[in-house]
């Protein structure tokens, strides 16, 4: 389950790509995201990967988005052999294949290099209610204490006797019980905590919270979003006037 | 006999830090040992690795004769109980009886002495008449008991007590150091990792001070408090009594122990 | 000494509880004052707290006798974004009450919820920060951060409102005894350099002693001892109550019962080495 988190964890790292404003990140990885749902050959799809990867390599991010590419092959091989079992030829069940790499790889893409901030700010830009966007910033704030909590729990049980590693599914999973009995009562704990510190902070006093950030496009913000949605359109139509092999 | 033995250990945790840095401590069965140190100074990684949660980078950790890489945790658990500080960290049963059987099964006992050991432990613990309540809905004093109580019942050899007396109050400490004091005299070895150094003082065990992964003093807890310098580095406080003995003019022959040492070594000099 | 606070005979039960938490209590929190709330476990006190900043009722709606008076304006009918103005609740648990993913912009939450400018926010910010010593904290994320930098982020944030009175429950039950010692010494020197009034509620009776104005003794849901910390913690009922007389203190009563008092009444070891030297 380690990969999964850390192919759409976000980590800071020094690259010109991640001072974007996030609304520019968001339609970079739009674009890549049309653009795989649009290529029906194996080339087409081919490239559109290979400029994911470009990007996220020129973002300093390859070795994450690259991983869950990896990652991710096993399913790719599972809707590979069930569009082949289903009577698609070999070539057709690739492009789906590898289409859905391109999709995780371009999702990927966009949560690796958007900061947990930044996503509440688009999230508030897109009007999502301020209830959901507070609960979703406060689940991101608290997954390693969450995780951390996890750990010390299952140091409590397995100094009870309690092994983990041992038996066969069934058993597995029952004892998962003691693990999660005790991390659900915590969490529970913890929100009720977190609800009184809100609280005492005037949270929901007026309906339209100010920010002490914003979001600001700059001349290089819309720069690359033009040369971007340039390079989309310049995609399109190349694929659109050429003859493909494959 | 040497029951728990540490021959320069070093371990370095996976965020990259190294938490023990070269420990070589040995314990004797029966002794009562206090473990003190700042945060981060290696006191609550070095107990774990006593039940073999964590198994020593280099060096080796010996207990009862056995070295801990090569048993499993759950062997190890059966002799050596841990109380962790937060015991809601594992009360998920649905009753008090429940919790404290459920390592009893864990350790493969039988059911008449199941629901002995049971019944003794609630006794013990002043809480038979919880048997059949939901651990939830107990106190904060009296979850630490029930935690106490779950792993007494398996009759670990070794009991290791992790800040026992954080959140509490005096009631409730009093009642801990009673029952701490009861342990050692049941022949049980029982190590206290604490920052409580009044309620250490009060139980007078051998101490060890931590510092940096490293263990900075060890002896019996009235010398180890008096070396003001070595605390210092350790940021470990003084146990008031001490902070007093070191500041009068004239000094008694040994450390106050206690109020009634203190009170009439004072009267005495009064006149 | 104006007076700040005003409980008048304040009785409270929980919704669904027979039992009354709170059970006529009166007292009284004058401005500039530091005062420590002490008692055992259960005892009320966290509950008066939570009744001070309006948490009661307005978040546990319960049955409500008597009135708390904050700053002029009767809590139970003043609404939380008023109180939060008046009167910060520093929490327990450092981790429970950080919220976002870096430090300056936690301490702007409260502000943000009140509706400040960006620019009157940014102000208060940076001047929180630097009343408190944690600027280079700013954008650091919590999980960057030690225990102690929590709870004076965790301050900053309740600061930020301007509020005259901080109340705090057991904020170092969670911390080792340095950096407890080092949170106190801040609340001290806030207390005596930008005039905020405190109410603790604390167990380390030794820690806080030494700072107290008063101490204010509870036990099962009534108020039941009174007064400056040497005339608690000599009284020979406050061991009766539960709480944590630290050893000085219960030295300096039993030398005083076996005949021999002090001149004056010590709150640190060495302060009683001054005075048995002086004899």
């Amino acid at each position: 389950m380690y990969w999964i988190a850390n192919g759409f964890l976000f980590r800071r790292v020094t690259s010109p790509f991640q001072k974007l404003d996030p609304r520019v990140k968001l339609a970079i990885s739009i674009e890549f995201f049309i653009l795989s749902l649009f290529a029906s050959y194996v080339i087409a799809v081919g490239a559109v990967l290979i400029a994911i990867l470009a990007v996220a390599a020129f973002a300093r991010s390859l070795k994450r988005v690259g991983r869950t590419m990896v990652f991710s092959l096993l399913f790719a091989g599972i809707i590979f052999a069930i569009n082949v079992f289903f009577g698609l030829g070999l070539l057709h069940a690739l492009v789906y294949a590898l289409r859905f790499l391109a999709i995780i790889s371009s999702t990927s893409l966009f949560f690796v290099t958007t900061s947990p901030d930044e996503l509440e700010h688009i999230m508030k830009w897109m009007r999502v209610p301020r209830d959901v966007v507070f609960a979703f910033v406060t689940a991101v704030r608290f997954i390693p204490v969450v995780m951390l909590d996890a750990f010390q729990i299952m140091d409590a049980q397995k100094s009870r006797g309690l092994e983990l590693d041992k038996g066969n599914i069934l058993v597995r999973v029952r004892n998962m019980i003691p693990v999660l009995i005790p991390l659900v009562v915590n969490s529970v704990i913890r929100s009720g905590e977190l609800a009184e510190a809100m609280e005492s902070r005037a949270y929901g006093a007026i309906p339209k919270p100010t920010s002490l950030y914003g979001m600001k496009l700059k001349w290089y913000d819309w720069t690359v979003m033009i040369l971007s949605f340039l390079g989309f359109v310049i995609a399109l139509y190349i694929y659109h006037s050429f003859r493909f092999p494959f | 006999m040497t029951l728990i033995e540490f021959k320069d250990v070093t371990f370095v945790h996976q965020t990259g830090v190294k938490a023990l840095d070269g420990v070589t401590l040995a314990i004797d069965k029966g002794e009562m040992v206090g473990i003190v140190g700042e945060n981060g100074a290696g006191k609550t990684t070095l107990v774990r690795h006593v039940n073999g949660l964590l198994k020593p980078l280099t060096g080796s950790v010996m207990v009862d004769g056995e070295n801990t890489r090569a048993v499993s945790t759950a062997a190890l658990a059966r002799k050596v109980g841990i109380a962790f500080q937060n015991p809601d960290h594992q009360l998920f049963s649905d009753s008090v009886e429940k919790e404290i059987t459920f390592a009893l099964n864990n350790f493969g006992f039988e059911q008449p002495l199941i629901e002995q050991r049971v019944s003794w432990a609630l006794e013990f613990f002043g809480l038979e008449e919880y048997r059949k309540s939901s651990p939830l809905i107990l106190s904060g004093g009296e979850k630490k008991r029930l935690t106490l109580a779950s792993i007494l019942a398996w009759d670990p050899g070794v009991v290791i007590l992790d800040e026992p007396t954080v959140g509490q109050d005096a009631i409730q400490k009093a009642k801990l150091a009673e029952i701490t004091k009861n342990l050692k005299s049941t022949g049980k070895t029982v190590i206290i990792v604490s920052h409580d150094v009044e309620f250490l003082w009060s139980l007078q065990p051998r101490l060890v001070v931590m510092r940096q992964g490293r263990v900075a003093g060890d002896g019996p807890c009235a010398e180890v408090m008096l070396d003001r310098e070595m605390l210092k580095t350790a940021r470990v406080s003084q146990p008031q009594l001490v902070r007093l003995e070191e500041r009068l003019h004239s000094r008694p022959e040994r450390p106050f122990l206690d109020l009634s040492d203190a009170a009439a070594w004072i009267t005495k000099e009064a006149q | 000494m104006k007076t700040l606070v005003r409980v008048d005979n304040l009785s409270y039960r929980y919704l669904d509880s027979e039992k009354w938490v709170l059970e006529g209590v009166s007292l009284e929190i004058n401005e500039g004052e530091v005062v420590v709330l002490a008692g055992q476990s259960g005892c009320g006190k966290s509950t008066l707290l939570r009744c001070m900043n309006g948490l009661i009722p307005h978040m546990y709606p319960g049955e409500y006798r008597g009135s708390i008076t904050m700053d002029g304006e009767q809590v139970d009918k003043t609404p939380m974004r008023t109180l939060a103005q008046k009167v910060g609740l520093l929490f327990q648990n450092p981790e429970n009450q950080i919220f976002m993913f870096s430090v300056e912009r936690d301490i702007a939450f409260g502000l943000e919820n009140l509706g400040v400018s960006r620019a009157e926010m940014r102000r208060k910010v940076d001047e929180v920060m630097n009343l408190l010593g944690i600027t280079p904290l700013a954008l650091r994320a919590p999980h960057e951060l030690s225990d102690g930098q929590k709870q004076r982020v965790a301050l900053a944030g309740v600061l930020a409102m301007r509020p005259r009175l901080i109340i705090l429950d057991e904020p170092t039950s969670l911390l080792d005894p340095q950096t407890a010692s080092e949170l106190v010494a801040l609340i001290h020197t806030l207390n005596k350099e930008a005039g905020l009034t405190f109410v603790v509620v604390e167990h380390r009776l030794e820690l806080l002693a030494p700072i107290a104005d008063r101490i204010i003794v509870m036990d099962s849901g009534r108020k039941v001892l009174e007064g400056t910390a040497p005339e608690v913690l000599a009284d020979p009922r406050s061991l009766d109550f539960g709480i944590s007389v630290p050893p000085i203190s219960k030295l300096y009563s039993q030398l005083t019962n076996d005949g021999l008092v002090l001149p004056r009444y010590p709150s640190t070891p060495e302060e009683l080495a001054d005075e048995v030297n002086g004899l």
